[in-house]
């Protein structure tokens, strides 16, 4: 019985840490390549859902090509935002950078809201409420799908930075840009690239929060938490980020099930999960400042 | 091939860096261009190169030319494209790269990628140290290594004309000497063009056809290496020799300072 509950736990954890992951990825790529720490990163993730929202339930188009309108709509207003606000931020104070991905991010909610509205949706999904029965243990389809798609999402993003033409460079501008351009590479297409990768990651982490709860313009909040899980991976590399995104989710679902509502002595803990995945990440950085897998600059002159 | 004329930039709209500075690469030759620090090398291979906005240089006059296109206003992807490549100063190879990426990354302006697996072996065929360890990580390359390693991602893209920044930069003297010997068997057994700037000036005079003596931003002296070398300032100032051709003894330096001739 125990361990029943624990496997449902992790369950629910790893399918919400692959909606962190996903998010994380987009954030450590846009910060590796073009400096910028997106504080936007959770809207463009709400924006993704609310576009699959509309093409599925309110044009009640199919719902495969409601997704792959979102993503790829996603991805062009990632690619719109690099050209038309930060292609002209590159190498600016990162102050300047983080207050306009914040102005930036509460423009994208009030305009979701001024198309959408405020309230709360459900997206009609063909996943909602049907569940897989594996022995006696019950399987939510809508979290099973999301974990599927993540890895193989991971999987794809892993062979397209170790292998592709396109993806080793774009590693080598994140590392170095100046040098990238000295070999013939075009740093700013590159980071167009870094943005709409960034956004249509982010969308697809949107469509699958969406079918786990609601779609609303507060889903956004996810990114903050999403930004814990890169910063804890180390800001570094993507890998750092999937495990981040990870430990996120799983650490908070075990914080779910097992504190909140939790009553001691008179005082309550209320609903702790969101304070868990923070407590972890405060508690990582105090004993590795860099992240999990985040190094030291070294440079050798 | 490779013209610039009376080329004038300026950092930061302020500080006049090159005061009008003529030079010329003729194909399948090395040309070196020597000076002490500060003396605008890197100057010049940076406005070449369309590095300007990230340094705040300006080209305020004169053309930079090559193959009869004028590069004033070129993006360094551009000119890269044009067949130009530099090996910056102070390698900067990708460090948490492999070295097989490394490659990959320098061969990015190939138009035919089919043509990427020769280049990779015949760079490998002047550098075998790297043939060996493609997997790892280019960071942990000692710095010759790192130093082959910049001209081999170079020289994969088979580039018209390869500058090189100070390539003996901080290296220990027997790597230097095995660097240029590497340097003029490609210029030798390839016919690649090869604009040199160096400190070094002994290192390059041996291998360059022709040099430039850079001082303060302007052209002081040019010639075949052969003539740089015979001259008698070049020799004082630049190689360290005495007048009867020996290793220069401080013990006998006068207390007097010579001048240059260029100066008076």
């Amino acid at each position: 019985m125990i361990m029943e509950k624990i496997i449902d736990i992790i369950f629910s954890g790893l399918s919400m840490g692959a909606i962190y992951a996903l998010v994380a990825l987009g954030f450590v790529l846009i910060f590796k390549s073009t400096g910028i720490l997106n504080f936007a990163q959770g809207e463009l993730c709400m924006v993704g859902a609310f576009i699959c929202y509309y093409f599925a339930t309110l044009l009640n188009v199919p719902y495969l090509i409601s997704i792959l309108m979102a993503i790829a709509l996603g991805a062009m207003l990632g690619a719109l935002i690099d050209v038309l606000i930060f292609r002209r931020l590159v190498g600016e104070p990162i102050y300047a950078t983080i207050m306009v991905t914040i102005g930036l991010a509460s423009i994208l909610v009030a305009l979701t809201g001024l198309i959408w509205g405020h309230d709360t949706y459900s997206i009609r999904s063909p996943f909602i409420g049907k569940t897989i029965v594996a022995g006696k243990m019950v399987f939510a389809q809508a979290s099973l799908a999301t974990i599927v798609v993540s890895i193989v999402l991971f999987i794809l993003f892993i062979v397209f930075f170790n292998r592709s033409l396109l993806g080793v460079a774009l590693k080598g501008t994140a590392e170095d840009s100046d040098t990238a351009g000295l070999m013939g590479i075009n740093v700013k297409k590159m980071h167009m690239l870094a943005w709409t990768i960034g956004a249509l990651v982010a969308g697809v982490a949107g469509i699958f929060l969406a079918e786990q709860s609601f779609v609303h313009t507060g889903m956004s909040h996810t990114g903050i938490k999403a930004m814990s899980a890169a910063i804890l991976g180390g800001m570094e590399s993507l890998g750092g980020a999937i495990i981040g995104g990870i430990i996120v989710g799983v650490v908070e679902s075990f914080a779910a099930s097992y504190l909140s509502g939790l009553e001691m002595g008179g005082f309550h803990f209320g609903d702790i999960k969101d304070v868990a995945a923070f407590a972890i990440m405060i508690l990582v950085l105090m004993i590795r400042p860099h992240g999990i897998f985040g190094k030291k600059e070294v440079e050798r002159v | 091939m490779l013209k610039v004329t009376n080329l004038e930039t300026t950092y930061n709209d302020i500080i006049l860096a090159l005061k009008g500075i003529s030079i010329e690469v003729s194909p399948e030759k090395i040309v070196a261009i020597l000076g002490a620090n500060g003396a605008g090398k890197t100057t010049t291979i940076n406005a070449i190169s369309g590095i300007r906005k990230t340094i705040n240089l300006e080209v305020e006059d004169g053309t930079i030319e090559f193959d009869g296109e004028i590069l004033n206003d070129k993006e360094p992807y551009e000119i890269v494209t044009r067949g130009i490549l530099q090996v910056p100063e102070g390698r900067r190879i990708f460090a948490e790269l492999t070295i097989a990426e490394n490659l990959m990354i320098g061969a990015y302006s190939l138009q035919n990628r089919g043509h990427f697996q020769t280049n990779k072996e015949m760079v490998f065929n002047y550098f075998p140290i790297l043939s060996e360890r493609t997997r790892q990580l280019a960071g942990y390359l000692s710095g010759g290594e790192q130093q082959m390693l910049a001209i081999a991602r170079a020289l994969v893209a088979n580039p018209k004309l390869i500058m090189m920044d100070e390539p003996s930069l901080g290296l220990a003297p027997m790597i230097v000497q095995e660097i240029f010997e590497i340097i003029r068997r490609i210029n030798h057994e390839r016919d690649m063009t090869i604009l040199l700037v160096e400190q070094n000036a002994h290192m390059a005079l041996a291998i360059a056809h022709y040099g430039y003596i850079l001082e303060n931003g302007r052209v002081v002296m040019e010639g075949s290496s052969k003539k740089l070398r015979q001259d008698k300032d070049i020799r004082e100032f630049y190689l360290g020799l005495s007048e009867s051709g020996g290793r220069k003894s401080f013990r006998e330096v006068k207390h007097y300072k010579r001048r240059k001739r260029w100066l008076s």
